[in-house]
C-alpha cells in the first residue's frame, strides 16, 4: 500500500456542501486540511433542487456565512433570482431564498477551493477509516492509498450504499448517474457506529423548449434584491423568472392508475422517507380530495434549457412520469431530460455524536450532512461549518465551538439530532426554534460577531463594521426611549400630518413608533433630529421598538432555559447508580450522555419524575463533592 | 442550600378527618406565619406549640389552630418550617392553605418535603433509593388524585382539547413556514371556530370542576325567609340536633348559624340565617346583611314561608331575591295551621311542618336530586387549585388569542401567545412537543416538496 507521505491535520471525505465548509473552514483557520471527493467535478453541485435558503434555512445560510463559511457569498455571486419570502408577515420570519444556477454554483465552489491556501483537493473513492487506538489516524481509497490525518470529517450526504430507484429499476448509485460509495459505510460499522437507512426523491427536469411558458403566470423575484452574506456590497443580481402551473384530476388520476409501478407502493424501498417532502404519489394518495398540487417550474442553469419541476419529486415508472406530466398546463407537450428518481442510503444515527459533531465512539472522527439523517443543503453546510470548527478546535486543544438552541438555528439543529435522533431526514423548520422572534435573519450577524470573532472566524474590520451597526441600532433605540414630545399644538398638527392620532399627554418616541401605522423613516420626517439609519437599521430599530413586550417575553423564557442549561450533569454520572428510573429512560440517558439538565428534559419520553430525580442526584453529588 | 421558596401542602392528606394538617417550609417561613397567625404571644420558639386564630389580610378569622414551629437545622427537612393543626374538614383545610399560598407560599411539587430533607443532609444516601420511590409513588398518587375522574372518565375532553390546540398550533406554522405553499387548506374564520371550541372545553371542565366540588369539598345550602316563619326550627328538624335558638320573636336569630349534614354521602353545610325584612336597629341591620352575603355564596337556597299567614311585603322581597335564580327550593313551613298563604301559581312548594316532621324527608329528597340533578359520573371531575387556576388564565389567555386572530397579528407574535396557551394546561393535558406539531402539520395540511 501507498502511504502518502504528506501528512495531514485534517481530511474531509465528501466535496458536498458540507465538505466544502468544513474544508475551508479548517484551511482558513490555518490547518494542513485534504479534501478527498469521488469526483471534482462534482463539487458543491446541487443534487436536488436548484434553490438556497427558504424558511428557516435562510437562518442557517447567514450563520455559516457568520462564521467564515463560503454558501451565502457563494449563492450572492451565481444566484437566478433573490426573493425575501413571508414579506406579508413580520420581520421575525422573513426569510432570504435564491434561485442557483447550478454549474455557474458549483464551479465558483470548487475555484474557491482550489484558492484556498492549506487545502488541498484530491479525487477519490475512500472505502475505509483507519483507527489506531480509539483515535482517527487516516482513510484508505479505493486504489489502496492511504491518507493520514488527525481529524477526519466525513460528509459523504447520499452516497453511502447509494440505490436508486425508478419505478420498478434499480441501480447502485450514490446521486443521479455517479458512482456509490458501498465499501465506505463497511468501514464505519465495523468502528462500532449503528447504521440506519434512509429515503429520499427528486423531480423530472424538463426540456425548456417544450413548455409552453405564455400559459403560465410567472413569479419575478424581488426588485430590491437583499444578499445573504453580509460582505456582499454592490447587490446586483439577475432576476430570472419561475412559472407556476398546477396538477389537476387527470393527473392525480393517472398516478393513481399506476402505483402498482411505483417502487414505494410496491414495497420495494425499505429507508424511511420524510414527510417533509412527500413525492406526489404521496401527496395524491394522502391527500385525496385535493384537487390540485401547485408546481414550481425553476431555472437551474443560465446557459441550459433545463427546467426543474418543484413539488413533483416521483419514483414512478419513467412511462407513467411522462403520461402524468403531459396532463399539467403548459406540460402538454413536455419532453424529460432526466426522470425524477428515489434513492435509499445509508446515514449514522447521530445520537452516537457530541454537540461538537465528533463521534462519541472514535475520538477525532466527525460526521457533518446528510450521512447524519439530515436532508438539505443548508442542513449540510451549517454541520459542515461546526464539524469544521470543531475539528480545528480538537486538534488546537481549545474549547469546543457549541451554538445554544437560543444563539442559533443550527445550535437547534444539532442539539435536535444528538438529542432526539433521526427516524425520518430531518429538516429545519422555524418552529423548531424555540426563540423565533429573537433568532432572526436580519440580526445573524449581529448576535453571533462575538462569538465567531472569538474563535477567529470573521477579521477585525469586519468585526468593527458590525460593531458599529450595533452600536447605532442602540443609540438610536434608546433615543426613542428617552425623548419625550409634549401633547403640543404643533406636535399633534405634525402627527396629524403623516395621519396619525395626535396625543393627550406627554408621550416618549418610542410608544409613537410602535404604532403599526407608524415606521422609522416616517417619524424621523416630523422628528429630523433622530439618527440617520441605514434600511437594515431602520428596520432592527422597528423592530425592537414594536415588538418589545413579545421580545422580553422571550427573552424571559431564555433566561429559564439557560438556569436548565447551566445545570451540567458530569460526564461521568452513572445512571445506573440512580434508584428509580425506568429501565426505558435509562436506557435512553445512557446512550445520549445528555451534557445538561435542559438537554436531559428534551431527551423524547424523558418524564419529569425522572428529571427531578437526576437533578436530586447531581445536586447531592454536587454537595458532597465541595468542602463542608 | 437551595432556596426554591416556600413550599406547602396538605400533609393529613385531602380526606376528611377530624385534624387537618398544613405543612409550610422554606426560608422565611416563620415570617410567614407571623403574617396569618394570631396567638397571645408573638415570639415564636422552636419545638413549642402555639394556640391562636389564623385570620386573613381583612382580619376575618381563618380557623382556630395549633401551630409547630421548627427551626433549621432541626427540621424534617432543614429548613425553618411549621406545621398547623386546623379542624379536618376539607373546606377548611383548603382555606387555610389558599391563605399559606397568598401569602407568598407556593404548592409543594410531590415529594418535595422529603427531596429538601435530603438535599440538606437531613436524609442519609443510603436512604437514596427509598425516598426515590416514595417521589415515584407520590407523585403517582397525586397523579391519580388530581387525574383521578379526569383520566379515566374525561380523556375525550382532554385528548379535544389538546388536539384543538395542536391543531392551532400547527396551522400557524404552515402559515409561516410554508408561504410558498397552495393553502387552500387553511381556512381562517375555522380558527376562530376550533379557538371558541377550545374556550368551551376549558369552561366545561371548570363547570365539572364545580360540580365535582359537591363530592370533595362539599356543598353550601342556606335557609333564608322572612322572621319567624321557621328556618331555625328547620335547620333543627334537617340536622337532627337544636343548633339553634327558636323562639316566636321574630327576629330570634342575628347571626349565621350553621351545621353539617351528611345527605347519602354528599357533605352539606346548613347555614341558619337572620330573617330579612326592612330591619329596626343595627344588630338586626348586620344579621340581615349576612343573610344576604350567605345567598351570594350558597350552591343552593332554601326559602322558607309561613303558610298560616297571607302574603306580606316581606315575602314578596323573599320572592324578589330568588327570581332569577335557579338553585331553589320552596318550603312551605307550619302546614299544620289552616293554610292561608296564596303563593303564585308558577311556584311548586314543598310542604312541611317542623312542629308536625312532616315533609322532612321530601324536601331531603328534593335537595338530594337538585345536586346531583345533571350529574352524571363522567362529568365530575377533581382538580386542584392550581389546575384551576392555569384553566382560568387559559380563557382569559384565549381571548387575547382571539383578538390577535382579528386584528391579523403577525403569526410569529400569535406562536408566542398559542405557545403560553399550551403552557398554561400542560399540566393538564400534557406538554406539546415540537414534534406533536410538526406531526399535525404533515397530516392535516399538504405541504412540502
Ligand atoms: C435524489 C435526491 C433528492 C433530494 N431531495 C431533497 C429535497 O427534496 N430537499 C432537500 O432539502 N434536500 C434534498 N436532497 C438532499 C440534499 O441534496 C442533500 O441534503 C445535501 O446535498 C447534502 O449535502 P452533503 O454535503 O451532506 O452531501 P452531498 O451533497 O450528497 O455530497 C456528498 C459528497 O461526498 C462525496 N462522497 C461520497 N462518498 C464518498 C467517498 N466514499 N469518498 C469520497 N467522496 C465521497 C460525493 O462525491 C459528494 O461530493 C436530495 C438529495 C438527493 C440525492
Ligand atoms: N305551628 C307551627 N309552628 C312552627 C312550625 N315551625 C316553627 N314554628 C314556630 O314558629 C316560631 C318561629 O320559629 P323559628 O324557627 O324561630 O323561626 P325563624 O324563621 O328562625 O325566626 P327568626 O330567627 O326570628 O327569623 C316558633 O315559635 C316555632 O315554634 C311549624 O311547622 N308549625
Ligand atoms: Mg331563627
Amino acid at each position: 500500500m501507498y502511504i502518502y507521505p504528506k501528512k495531514y491535520d485534517c481530511i474531509v471525505i465528501g466535496g458536498g456542501h458540507a465538505g466544502c465548509e468544513a474544508a475551508l473552514i479548517c484551511a482558513r483557520l490555518k490547518l494542513n486540511t485534504l479534501l478527498i471527493t469521488i469526483s471534482v467535478d462534482t463539487i458543491g453541485a446541487m443534487s436536488c433542487n436548484p434553490a438556497i435558503g427558504g424558511l428557516a434555512k435562510g437562518h442557517l445560510v447567514k450563520e455559516v456565512d457568520i462564521f467564515g463559511g463560503e454558501m451565502a457569498r457563494n449563492i450572492d455571486e451565481t444566484g437566478l433570482q433573490f426573493k425575501i419570502l413571508n414579506k406579508s408577515k413580520g420581520p421575525a420570519v422573513w426569510s432570504s431564498r435564491a434561485q442557483a444556477d447550478m454549474p455557474a454554483y458549483r464551479l465558483r465552489m470548487k475555484h474557491t477551493l482550489e484558492h484556498q491556501d492549506y487545502l488541498d483537493v484530491k479525487q477519490a473513492n475512500v472505502e475505509e477509516i483507519v483507527i489506531e487506538d480509539g483515535k482517527i489516524k487516516g482513510v484508505i481509497t479505493h486504489i489502496g492509498n492511504e491518507f493520514l490525518c488527525d481529524a477526519l470529517i466525513i460528509a459523504t450526504g447520499t452516497f453511502l450504499k447509494g440505490k436508486i430507484f425508478i419505478g420498478l429499476n434499480e441501480f447502485h448509485a450514490g446521486r443521479a448517474w455517479e458512482p456509490p460509495a458501498d465499501k465506505l459505510s463497511e468501514s464505519l460499522a465495523k468502528a462500532g457506529l449503528v447504521i440506519g437507512r434512509l429515503k429520499t426523491g427528486t423531480t423530472p427536469r424538463l426540456d425548456g423548449r417544450t413548455i409552453d411558458f405564455d400559459a403560465l403566470e410567472p413569479q419575478m423575484g424581488d426588485d430590491e434584491p437583499i444578499p445573504f452574506s453580509f460582505k456582499t456590497k454592490n447587490f446586483n443580481p439577475p432576476n430570472y423568472p419561475c412559472y407556476l402551473t398546477y396538477t389537476n384530476t387527470k393527473t392525480h388520476e393517472v398516478i393513481r392508475e399506476n402505483l402498482d409501478k411505483s417502487p414505494l407502493y410496491s414495497g420495494m424501498i425499505h429507508g424511511i422517507g420524510t414527510r417533509y417532502c412527500p413525492s406526489i404519489e404521496d401527496k395524491v394518495v394522502k391527500f385525496p380530495d385535493r384537487e390540485r398540487h401547485q408546481i414550481f417550474l425553476e431555472p437551474q442553469d443560465a446557459n441550459s434549457n433545463e427546467i426543474y419541476a418543484d413539488g413533483l419529486n416521483t419514483s414512478l415508472d419513467y412511462e407513467v412520469q411522462v403520461k402524468y406530466l403531459r396532463t399539467i398546463k403548459g406540460l402538454e407537450k413536455v419532453e424529460i431530460i432526466r426522470p425524477g428518481y428515489a434513492i435509499e442510503y445509508d446515514f449514522v444515527n447521530p445520537i452516537q455524536l457530541k454537540h461538537t459533531l465528533e463521534t462519541k465512539k472514535i475520538r477525532g472522527l466527525f460526521l457533518a450532512g446528510q450521512i447524519n439523517g439530515t436532508s438539505g443543503y443548508e442542513e449540510a453546510a451549517a454541520q459542515g461549518m461546526v464539524a469544521g470548527i470543531n475539528a480545528a478546535m480538537y486538534l488546537l486543544e481549545k474549547p469546543p465551538f457549541i451554538l445554544a438552541r437560543d444563539e442559533a438555528y443550527t445550535g437547534v439543529m444539532i442539539d435536535d439530532l444528538v438529542t432526539k435522533g433521526v427516524k425520518e431526514p430531518y429538516r429545519i423548520f422555524t418552529s423548531r426554534a424555540e426563540y423565533r422572534l429573537l433568532l432572526r435573519e436580519d440580526n445573524t450577524h449581529l448576535r453571533l460577531a462575538e462569538k465567531s470573532y472569538e474563535y477567529g472566524l470573521i477579521d477585525k474590520v469586519h468585526y468593527e463594521e458590525i460593531q458599529e451597526h450595533i452600536k447605532k441600532v442602540n443609540e438610536a433605540i434608546n433615543i426613542l426611549k428617552t425623548t419625550y414630545a409634549m401633547p403640543s399644538i404643533d406636535f399633534n398638527k405634525r402627527l396629524e400630518s403623516i395621519n396619525t392620532k395626535p396625543i393627550k399627554t406627554k408621550v416618549s418616541l418610542s410608544k409613537i413608533l410602535a404604532r403599526p401605522e407608524i415606521n422609522y423613516s416616517l417619524l424621523q420626517t416630523i422628528v429630523p433630529d433622530l439618527p440617520l439609519l441605514n434600511k437594515i437599521q431602520m428596520q432592527q430599530t422597528e423592530i425592537e421598538i414594536k415588538y418589545e413586550g413579545y421580545i422580553n417575553l422571550q427573552k424571559q423564557q431564555i433566561e429559564k432555559f439557560k438556569k436548565l442549561e447551566s445545570i451540567v450533569i458530569p460526564e461521568d454520572f452513572d445512571y445506573d447508580k440512580v434508584a428509580g428510573l425506568s429501565a426505558e429512560i435509562r436506557t435512553r440517558l445512557k446512550e445520549i450522555m445528555p451534557k445538561t439538565l435542559g438537554q436531559a428534559m428534551r431527551i423524547p419520553g424523558m418524564t419529569p419524575v425522572a428529571i427531578q430525580i437526576i437533578s436530586i442526584f447531581i445536586h447531592k453529588k454536587h454537595v458532597q463533592s465541595k468542602p463542608a | 442550600m437551595i432556596d426554591d421558596g416556600i413550599i406547602a401542602a396538605i400533609a393529613s392528606g385531602y380526606v376528611e378527618s377530624a385534624i387537618g394538617i398544613i405543612r409550610v417550609s422554606g426560608k422565611n417561613s416563620i415570617e410567614l406565619l407571623k403574617k396569618i397567625f394570631y396567638p397571645k404571644k408573638n415570639t415564636f420558639e422552636p419545638y413549642k406549640i402555639y394556640h391562636g386564630f389564623l385570620k386573613d389580610s381583612n382580619q376575618k378569622i381563618v380557623d382556630e389552630v395549633l401551630v409547630s414551629v421548627f427551626k433549621s437545622p432541626h427540621s424534617y427537612t432543614g429548613e425553618d418550617s411549621f406545621e398547623i393543626n386546623c379542624h379536618g374538614g376539607l373546606l377548611i383545610m383548603q382555606n387555610v392553605l389558599d391563605l399559606v399560598l397568598k401569602n407568598g407560599a407556593r404548592l409543594a411539587l410531590p415529594g418535595e418535603f422529603t427531596k429538601r430533607a435530603f438535599l440538606n443532609d437531613k436524609i442519609d444516601l443510603l436512604q437514596a433509593n427509598a425516598i426515590v420511590n416514595l417521589i415515584k409513588a407520590k407523585t403517582q398518587k397525586a397523579l391519580d388524585i388530581a387525574f383521578g375522574q379526569l383520566l379515566k372518565k374525561n380523556t375525550t375532553i382532554i385528548e379535544e382539547l389538546r388536539e384543538k390546540i395542536i391543531f392551532l398550533m400547527a396551522e400557524n406554522e404552515v402559515l409561516i413556514d410554508h408561504p410558498d405553499e397552495d393553502l387552500s387548506d387553511v381556512d381562517l374564520n375555522k380558527r376562530l371556530l376550533i379557538l371558541n371550541e377550545i374556550t368551551k372545553l376549558i369552561q366545561k371542565l371548570l363547570k365539572f370542576s364545580e360540580k365535582g366540588k359537591y363530592f370533595f369539598e362539599g356543598v353550601n345550602v342556606a335557609i333564608i325567609g322572612k322572621p319567624n316563619v321557621g328556618k331555625s326550627s328547620l335547620l333543627n328538624e334537617l340536622t337532627g340536633h337544636n343548633r339553634a335558638i327558636v323562639t316566636d320573636i321574630p327576629g330570634t336569630t342575628t347571626d349565621i348559624v350553621s351545621e353539617t349534614l351528611n345527605l347519602n354521602g354528599i357533605p352539606i353545610k346548613i347555614l341558619d340565617t337572620a330573617g330579612i325584612r326592612k330591619h329596626s336597629n343595627k344588630i338586626e341591620y348586620l344579621g340581615i346583611k349576612k343573610s344576604h352575603e350567605a345567598i351570594d355564596e350558597a350552591d343552593i337556597i332554601i326559602a322558607v314561608f309561613d303558610s298560616s299567614r297571607i302574603l306580606d311585603k316581606n315575602d314578596e322581597d323573599i320572592l324578589n331575591i330568588i327570581k332569577n335564580k335557579k338553585n331553589v327550593l320552596i318550603v312551605l313551613n307550619k302546614s299544620d295551621l289552616k293554610r292561608k298563604l296564596l303563593l303564585p301559581l308558577n311556584i311548586d312548594p314543598i310542604e312541611i311542618s317542623c312542629t308536625k316532621k312532616t315533609g322532612i324527608n321530601t324536601l331531603k329528597s328534593r335537595l338530594y336530586n337538585m345536586l346531583i340533578e345533571d350529574y352524571n359520573e363522567s362529568e365530575v371531575v377533581s382538580l386542584n387549585t392550581s389546575q384551576i387556576i392555569a384553566l382560568k388564565s387559559a380563557l382569559k389567555h384565549a381571548k387575547k388569542i382571539k383578538k390577535a386572530y382579528i386584528d391579523s397579528l403577525d403569526p410569529a407574535l400569535i406562536s408566542i401567545d398559542l405557545q403560553q396557551l399550551a403552557d398554561y394546561i400542560e399540566q393538564i393535558i400534557g406538554k406539546i412537543e415540537n414534534e406533536d406539531i410538526l406531526d399535525n402539520v404533515f397530516k392535516n395540511f399538504c405541504v412540502g416538496k
